[in-house]
């Protein structure tokens, strides 16, 4: 059951982004662009401070201590 | 509009806006920025599950929340100046104007405030992913007020979606679709949000950069450091393409703006090798620059990105509004004959005839005789059409100058951000304390750069309130002077005090910063140490 909610929620999403994309696509290329850029701009400091964790991890393997 | 307008009330009036809206524009696009920040912040800590991103976005909360409180607080006051100073502005274009900004306060106050207070509230009530999604709302509803009242600025830069009718002299909706996905808008909000992202990741990088540099909390300090640095770089290359992309709205929108930002008098039709304005001395008395240096083949594809559009320079322009301004007094003229007339069809003809210009008219008025239009004669037309197209220029070295302090800025920021990022992902900023201090001494740079954007932007506006179509010289209310200085002051030193307590208050919780960890960050409680309180109801974090 909880499968079928997780399935029905991500199709939703799926859906209201492709309307999102045809509707400001074709009528507000600035808002979409925001959209995209802000959550790109969102996931690749995420990954950065991802990163960071495991440089943080490998120089305490090294050197025994962390920040 | 028998009455005399008094241009000293109207210049008073401008005045206590510039200042109102430039002093509000000191907490907005913090807000803008650090709400997406925080979001970043409270993302990693679900993804990773580490308590320290936790405490982080707990701590930058706390001092998003002081320039929050202080954001809607000095916004709200300016909601209210629409009416009480720019009373026929409001009259003429409330229709229009009016919807995005109530939009705009029912965003702001209804969906931010709410969700700002389960953000701050919510640490221990709600599912750590509950409180993400919130985070999140709270920075899409800041932005999305923002939306709102840039759709209502969009309008007044490029007014579509409104169409004038006689009968009730105001400009009505016509097109909420036109309204909304107005290009100058849509370029605007992105550029000014993402000028909030730039503004947010300079805070922390410069904040973070103090600790390292005083040996406090370098746990938070570095973490941070390495979010903003690259927030703030993708956010800044943004910027400047979407300013870049701002600028080339304007040559189809607003030439004159674009004229007078970069300073060109005279159209050169040798669109290839035309040279952009490095630097200008521009003199609007001599109608030329009294010093320049261009760099030839640069202006066309850089405002264009053509080779032989041709940018119109101001002499041309104003030229050109001449005619405007001759059928615009012959508008005004009929739409007066047949407001005191409704049956007047043959007033209605002519004012249709030429109602395209109306607002050419509108702004001979000051020029006319006891600023009545009906008074313009063979005898004084040439002179006062000749002034009115002169009116047309904006304040030539005001524009290129704020335009120029701006674009210079964002590479400035750039090259520190970019510096900051590749230190920051080689994990060595701490070697490097020159750049640190620079970061630290930067965290005022966005803020001139968003400033001075805005100038650009209205001070280029002039002398329209709605562009070409309604003067600033007929859009204020007709207080009296003693009133308007009395409210100025007022504002002035209301509004000071408001930055008082938000420098004080920020330099307080940012000195103080997250209480020094005695233990390695993973030895944590799990929910951080400040479950359960209020992000900013106490000086410093809990001890752990
Ligand atoms: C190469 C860099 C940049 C270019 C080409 C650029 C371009 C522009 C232009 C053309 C405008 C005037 C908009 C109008 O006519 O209404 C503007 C406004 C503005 N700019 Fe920039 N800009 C740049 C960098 C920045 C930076 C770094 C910031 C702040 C961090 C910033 C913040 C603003 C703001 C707040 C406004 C006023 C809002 C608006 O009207 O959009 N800009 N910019």
């Amino acid at each position: 059951m909880k499968n079928l909610f997780t399935f029905v929620g991500m199709a939703l999403i799926l859906a209201l982004s492709l309307f999102l994309a045809v509707i400001t696509g074709d009528y507000g290329p600035w808002y979409f662009a925001w959209l995209v850029g802000t959550t790109m701009i969102v996931m690749i400091a995420v990954a950065g401070a991802v990163m960071y964790e495991k440089q943080d991890a490998e120089s305490q393997d090294k050197t025994g201590h962390s920040h | 509009m028998d009455m005399l307008i008094n241009p000293t009330v109207v210049e008073l009036s401008r005045l206590q806006f510039a200042l109102t809206a430039l002093y509000h524009f000191l907490f907005v696009p913090l807000t803008l920025g650090l709400s997406f920040l925080l979001a970043t912040m409270e993302s990693v800590y679900v993804i990773t599950g580490k308590p320290i991103y936790k405490e982080m976005t707990q701590f930058w909360g706390k001092l998003f929340a002081i320039n929050f409180a202080l954001g809607v607080a000095t916004g709200l006051t300016m909601e209210f100046e629409f009416g009480t100073n720019w009373s026929m502005y409001s009259h003429f274009v409330g229709d229009i104007f009016g919807t995005p900004l109530a939009i705009e306060g029912l965003m702001a106050f209804f969906m931010e405030s709410t969700f700002v207070g389960i953000m701050f509230f919510g640490w221990d009530r709600i599912s750590a992913k509950a409180h993400l999604v919130v985070t999140y709302l709270v920075a899409l509803g800041s932005n999305l007020s923002a939306l709102w009242i840039l759709i209502a600025n969009g309008f007044m830069q490029d007014p579509r979606g409104g169409t004038f009718d006689p009968n009730t002299m105001r400009l009505e909706f016509s097109s909420f679709v036109q309204l909304i996905f107005n290009e100058d808008a849509q370029a605007k909000f992105v550029h000014t949000s993402i000028a909030g992202f730039v503004t947010g990741s300079m805070f922390v990088m410069g904040i973070s950069a103090f600790y390292l540099l005083t040996n406090k909390r370098k746990d938070i300090a570095l973490r941070s450091f390495r979010i903003a640095a690259v927030f703030g770089v993708i956010s800044t290359i943004g910027v400047v393409t979407l300013g870049d992309a701002l600028g080339f709205i304007d040559v189809k929108a607003q030439p004159m703006k674009v004229a007078a930002m970069e300073a060109i008098w005279n159209t050169d039709y040798n669109t290839a090798s035309a040279p952009w304005n490095l630097i200008a001395f521009p003199d609007k008395a001599a109608g030329k620059n009294l010093f320049e240096i261009g760099i030839p083949y640069v202006l066309t594809p850089l405002l264009t990105h053509s080779e032989d559009t041709v940018i119109p320079g101001i002499h041309q322009l104003v030229d050109e509004a001449k005619p405007k301004v001759v059928n615009g007094i012959k508008a005004m003229v009929a739409l007066k004959e047949y407001n005191h007339d409704h049956s007047n069809v043959q007033a209605l003809a002519t004012f249709k005839q030429y109602q395209a210009d109306m607002g050419y008219g509108f702004l001979a008025m000051q020029y006319a005789p006891d600023q009545d239009l009906k008074k313009v004669d063979a005898s004084n037309l040439a002179s006062v059409v000749d002034k009115t197209a002169h009116e047309t220029v904006p304040n030539v070295w005001v524009e290129f100058w704020a335009f120029r302090i701006m674009v210079a800025l964002g590479f400035i920021m750039l090259a520190i951000f970019a510096f900051a990022a590749y230190f920051s992902l080689k994990n060595e900023v701490e070697k490097h304390p020159l750049l640190l201090k620079v970061a630290l001494w930067s965290i005022p740079l966005p803020w001139f750069a968003c400033e001075f954007g805005w100038i650009t932007a209205e001070n280029g506006r002039q002398p329209w309130t709605v562009y070409d179509m309604l003067p600033t010289f007929v859009s204020a209310s007709s207080h009296s002077v003693g009133y308007m200085i009395f409210s100025l002051i007022g504002f002035v030193l209301l509004y000071s005090s408001f930055i008082a307590a938000e420098m004080y208050l920020m330099f307080k919780y940012a000195r103080l910063g997250p209480q020094a960890s005695h233990h390695g960050h993973d030895k944590a409680p799990a929910g951080g140490g400040m479950a359960g309180q209020p992000a900013f109801a106490k000086p410093s974090l809990a001890k752990k």
